[in-house]
């Protein structure tokens, strides 16, 4: 419990930390540079969303900047983050609404499978040492850990999209062709439109759970408990799993949960290659018309988003070992 | 681990279903170009970066794109790639009064509004009074140059004018879309209103919206019998420039106004029926800020003029897309008849001299230095900074040519690459010493564009908004000449007065024209006949270009 | 770009050894190592070709100078870009750029680390406590996130608001595995020793402890300098670079502004990351190898011969 609430509280100051990152960013840079995108906005907007902006921003308010940050902070945590300039007069706040499901689900689905795939074959690796598999493995994903997330990405449009013609290689579903809607048809769209990307995210991150899955089970199948248990008859596959997995696989989650960082990195990169209309694209356009607003809370979501799967991961990691417990 | 694998299986043959069973990327199911009149349904691929608002409100300059033209039509189509030649659209006959003071238009009769309510001058005269009320509405500022408009009968309107404009009939009659009286009049705030159920007198209703896409249906009751003859426009809301090429890529657009690179690989290579034609209609120019002590030596503009190699900018940069410009300031073939090559030829036709830049420069006091930039006998250095949008690849590339070709006369110049805002945030007050700029709005002749770069109406103080005069140019004699082309109707007079205009680019050099800007157009004659082409210029091609685009579309015919 | 290899501290603790001896030892398990002598070879390449680059290529990397689309050739022998510059040029003299950022980023950092970390185990109490917090907030703010906001507001910049940028992000999760190794060399019965002599503690933080951690953080250099390499070429492909720099994120920008895959000059994109990808298989690699050197645990097991009896 106590580990639990450690956790919620670091959870709580990053939060504040990345509130205020956002705040001061802005206001740090030399000439704000949201005074030209102010410029354009007046006599747009009605005075409150006139108002709302300048507090996210800083510009033309004379009050001090704690005031001002105090206004800005009730402003998010109230969720009120402005009028977007790209989606003009739409708010911010319903322009993201269609975003994030894209990315949530190209992500996560990427995610477990390279989990699932990457452990396995970890697993499988490290069990058979000195094997071809393990002495394959290490450097070729080592490479491949290695490379820009955009430029797997761009072989695969190649060989996949423009070569071969088997798969769609531009945005989540077919514009023109489909309204979306629950027919089997547009799902299957927006199916095949995901598995490059999808496969991109797949290729680079899986390399991360193979290796440190493989490094963690071969100091485990050092252990003792392995040694006794191998001592006792047991067949080999359930030692592999049931003793040496399950405690390889602890150290594992608190490794998912710092690539996470990174995994986000890979995904923005790899929408923006694909015109995956995600998160990560979204930043990107808004980034590129200067949607300050949009940029600001887009920023805000992916970091929540990251520090709420640490979270779960911490709290999964503490359930699942009482080491870890302990050890706080 | 069984299970895993297991279930790892069934996902993958899940998904290799799903694949094989949705549309492949190639082809698509709707959207495509329909078979017969009743079921044609015509794509357009314009990225406009946005959803859509699902508002159409003809005085909305966001939303001007999607309603004028489809729901909204003006008094005359006036036609910028034909010299202005007029089409009578809502007004059925014009005159103008004594001294071009006073403009009369007959109103055409027998139109019906989609509610069924006939159109009358006192709509007409409704709307423009309306723009008067409201000067947030009036985009091309009419009530600048307009006294009094006035109902003088059921179907006749007069306008009385301030000052002498006869050039602002193109703003007047086909820039200004004309609105129902009975439903705007009940409007307290016409400014804001949305007008997400459009009531025009157009060839499309908009039926319906959505913010991905807008589906646009005939119109039953259009004034045009036997129009339009393409049922159904589909115009989906493209967020990224990538989808929108690749739907015109593989067939399921026809009509798109896209920056395509590399068309030929990317498009035309595709199909047979695939097509594309890119007007010029105004130039892209380096533009020097007159007020800098360097600049303003006019031998030095010459120079540049000289230094620069326009053919060279336009194939590497533009990709050829974009036709070498000419310092008369005259696009060409757009306005071919207008340019007096005689003038031009007496200056060796501006062509690439970098021998006759140095010269020039020589005779303005200069001499190469030995970092290789040319410095006079005060010490001062011909080295400037250029602002251009971060944003066009293309002008990216342009300037990148434009620097190597100065830097081979001796002169320095280093691009900032600005954002669009910030970029504007420059421009407008007059600070930078030399801009990439091109103007934003065309005309029907050369003259629009040469009175926006030189009318000192235009221009302000450094510091204050120019409002397209950036390189703040004014000259007494210039401008009784712009005076007098508006005060004329005569073609002959407007003939000699732009000639004129072109010996003043020519000698005074106030900016430099280096390419010529074009609509971006494609289209796909597989499915639909009637598209604008080279040999038949009837409107302009893009989707956006308003009220061209209801000429496109009343042209356009099912195969 | 997946998370460094070297996870928590090498298991056995380091030797204590006088610098020279332990950059000898080095050596040795470099030139014995596989993995370490490709990543090696590699790295001095690319050095080599960022020091000399006129060497190789004798083209101007900008200069819209020939022909435009043109393909392999031995005058030019990865074709032209789309605006008649020549490719191999732009690739070769681009090299520079990279490393310079790679090296810069990669020795500020760890820098940036070695204080941070190493500091606050000895430090230790509240220094600690704070530095810790901090490192530990930074390592779970999503950081390209946070560089592309931080880019975005700065309209983008050249090679040096890149650095500066990278630098001031990247720090805490080297910073925080030195940390750890720190403290366990805390204790260490030569540090007792130091300290009983009386020495001051920077002279035993510097002389003293860091080069016992040389291993660590040399480790830490290559992570760094691998994430600066991807890190800027990611920011300057979406074009939050300066455009008009040689570089080659930013010749990957150019090509996918020009739909180079779809226009048929996919050597365009293909060739700058592939050359991203040898850096950084590179850099990965020594690091791989400097794991396997620390934990022999790691190490590639031989199979062993069976020798029959006779």
């Amino acid at each position: 419990m106590r580990y639990a609430l450690r956790r919620l509280g670091f959870f709580v100051l990053t939060l504040w930390v990345a509130l205020t990152l956002n705040f001061l960013l802005p206001r740090l840079m030399p000439g704000n540079p949201a005074l030209a995108m102010m410029g354009k906005f007046h006599g747009e907007l009605t005075p409150q969303s006139l108002n709302a902006l300048e507090i996210l921003f800083g510009v033309d308010t004379h009050a001090s900047l704690g005031s001002q940050y105090i206004s800005y902070l009730h402003q998010v945590v109230t969720g009120n983050f402005g009028t977007s300039l790209d989606y003009y007069p739409a708010s911010v706040s319903s322009v993201i609404g269609s975003a994030i499901w894209w990315t949530f689900g190209l992500v996560g689905v990427s995610t477990v499978l390279a989990f699932i795939l990457g452990t396995g074959l970890g697993i499988v690796a490290a069990w058979r040492r000195g094997g071809r598999l393990d002495s394959v493995l290490p450097p070729v994903f080592v490479i491949a850990s290695a490379m820009p997330y955009f430029w797997v990405g761009m072989v695969l449009v190649l060989v996949f999209g423009i070569s071969l013609h088997w798969l769609p290689y531009v945005g989540g579903y077919n514009v023109t062709g489909d309204t979306p809607a629950f027919t089997l048809h547009f799902i299957g769209d927006v199916l095949s439109h995901s598995i490059l990307p999808a496969l991109s995210l797949l290729i680079t991150t899986i390399g991360t759970w193979i290796l440190t899955m493989r490094n963690t089970m071969i100091t485990t199948l050092a252990e003792d408990y392995v040694r006794m248990a191998r001592a006792k008859g047991l067949p080999g596959w359930r030692i592999m799993i049931d003793y040496a997995a399950r405690n390889a696989i602890l150290p594992n989650l608190t490794g998912f949960a710092m690539s996470l960082g990174f995994v986000v990195s890979g995904a923005i990169l790899i929408e923006y290659v694909f015109n995956y209309p995600g998160v990560g694209f979204m930043l990107l356009q808004a980034v590129q018309g200067e949607d300050y607003p949009l940029m600001q809370a887009l920023f805000l979501l992916i970091t929540v988003a990251v520090l709420v799967a640490i979270l779960i991961a911490d709290i999964a990691t503490a359930l699942l070992d009482p080491r870890t417990r302990a050890a706080s | 681990m069984r299970r895993l694998i297991r279930y790892g299986v069934i996902v993958a043959a899940g998904l290799l279903a799903a694949a094989c069973s949705s549309s492949s990327p190639g082809g698509g199911t709707g959207g495509g170009g329909g078979a017969s009149g009743a079921n044609s349904v015509l794509t357009i691929s314009n990225e406009n970066g946005a959803l859509w608002t699902c508002g159409f409100n003809p005085f909305n300059g966001s939303d001007t794109l999607v309603s004028v033209g489809f729901v909204y039509e003006p008094l005359v189509y006036v036609n910028p790639l034909q010299n202005g030649a007029t089409t009578p659209m809502l007004a059925s006959s014009w005159t103008w009064g004594p001294g071009n003071k006073s403009l009369v238009f007959n109103i055409r009769q027998g139109v019906k509004f989609t509610d069924g309510t006939p159109l009358t001058a006192a709509d007409v005269a409704y709307t423009f009074n309306m723009l008067k009320k409201y000067p947030a509405m009036d985009l091309t500022g009419v009530w600048s140059v307009l006294s009094s408009v006035t109902q003088t009968g059921t179907y006749q309107v007069t306008m009385q004018f301030s000052t002498a404009a006869v050039p602002w009939f193109y703003y007047i009659a086909d820039q200004t879309p004309i609105v129902p009286e009975h439903i705007w009049s009940a409007i307290s705030n016409p400014v804001a209103y949305p007008d997400s159920h459009p009531v025009g007198t157009g060839p499309y209703e908009v039926n319906p919206c959505t913010a991905a896409n807008i589906t646009y249906t005939a119109n039953p009751h259009f004034w045009q019998p036997g129009e339009p003859h393409v049922h159904t426009l589909k115009y989906p809301a493209f967020t990224s420039n990538n989808t929108a090429n690749d739907e015109l890529a593989n067939g399921q657009a026809q009509w798109g106004a896209q920056y395509i690179p590399g068309i030929q690989a990317f498009y035309t290579s595709k199909s047979t029926a695939f097509h594309y034609w890119f007007p010029p209609v105004l130039n892209v120019s380096l533009v020097p800020n007159l007020t800098n002590p360097l600049l303003s030596n006019v031998k030095v503009r010459q120079a540049m003029a000289y230094a620069i190699n326009r053919p060279q900018v336009s194939s590497i940069g533009e990709s050829g897309y974009e036709p070498a410009a000419n310092q008369a300031g005259i696009v060409t073939p757009t306005y071919t008849s207008w340019l007096d090559t005689s003038q031009l030829a007496q200056d060796g036709n501006y062509a690439y001299n970098p021998a006759k830049a140095k010269q020039l420069l020589a005779e303005a006091g200069y001499h190469m230095g030995s970092n290789g930039i040319m410095v006079n006998s005060a010490g001062k250095q011909l080295s400037f900074t250029v602002i251009n949008i971060g944003d066009y690849s293309d002008w990216l590339a342009s300037m990148q040519v434009i620097v190597q070709n100065l830097k081979a006369v001796g002169i320095q110049v280093s691009p900032e690459n600005l954002t669009n805002t910030d970029y504007d945030a420059d421009l407008f007050p007059g600070n930078f010493q030399l801009a990439y700029v091109e103007q934003e709005t065309i005309g029907p002749g050369p003259y629009y564009e040469l009175n926006d770069w030189l009318n000192s109406a235009d221009t302000a103080p450094i510091g204050k908004t120019a409002a397209t005069n950036y390189e703040r140019y004014s000259n007494a004699a210039t401008e009784a000449l712009l005076n007098q082309y508006a005060s004329t109707t005569s073609t002959a007079t407007q003939h000699s007065i732009v000639d004129q205009l072109e010996q003043v680019m020519l000698t005074q050099v106030p900016f430099i024209p280096v390419t010529e800007g074009v609509d971006w157009y494609q289209y796909d004659t597989a499915a639909f006949s009637g598209w604008p082409t080279p040999g038949d210029p009837y409107a302009q091609p893009p989707v956006w270009a308003y009220p061209d685009n209801e000429q496109v579309l009343l042209h356009l015919k099912p195969r | 770009m997946a998370i460094p290899l070297s996870l928590g501290q090498p298991a056995g603790e380091p030797r204590r050894l006088p610098a020279s001896r332990a950059l000898a030892r080095m050596g040795r398990a470099v030139r014995s190592n596989h993995k370490a002598t490709v990543g090696t070879v590699l790295l001095a390449l690319f050095i080599l070709v960022a020091l000399f680059p006129g060497v190789i290529a004798h083209d101007n990397p900008s200069l819209d100078a020939y022909k435009p689309h043109l393909g392999l050739s031995t005058a030019h022998l990865l074709g032209t870009t789309a605006y008649g510059q020549d490719m191999f040029a732009q690739l070769v003299w681009g090299t520079r750029n990279v490393m310079i950022i790679a090296f810069t980023v990669g020795l500020a950092t760890t820098g940036i680390a070695v204080l941070v970390g190493v500091a606050g185990a000895y430090l230790g109490g509240l220094w600690d406590s704070s530095l810790g917090v901090l490192t530990d907030v930074l390592l779970v703010i999503p950081l390209f996130p946070l560089l592309i906001v931080i880019a975005a507001y700065a309209h983008g910049g050249g090679t040096l608001l890149l650095i500066v940028v990278i630098t001031v992000t990247s720090w805490s999760y080297t910073a925080r595995q030195l940390r750890s190794q720190a403290l366990t060399l805390r204790s260490r019965d030569f540090l007792q020793a130091a300290r009983v002599r009386g020495e001051r503690r920077l002279y035993i933080i510097v002389m003293e402890v860091i080069p016992t951690m040389t291993s660590l953080i040399v480790a830490s250099f290559l992570t760094n300098a691998l994430y600066a390499i991807l890190f800027a070429s990611s920011l300057q492909f979406i074009g939050l670079g300066d455009p008009d720099t040689v570089s080659w994120g930013t010749m990957l920008y150019w090509a996918q502004n020009n739909a180079a895959l779809q226009t048929g000059q996919p050597l365009w994109a293909i060739a700058p990351g592939a050359c991203i990808a040898a850096l950084g298989a590179a850099f990965a690699l020594l690091n791989y190898a400097f794991d396997e050197i620390g934990n022999p645990a790691l190490r590639p097991v031989r199979r062993s011969k069976r020798v029959r009896s006779a």
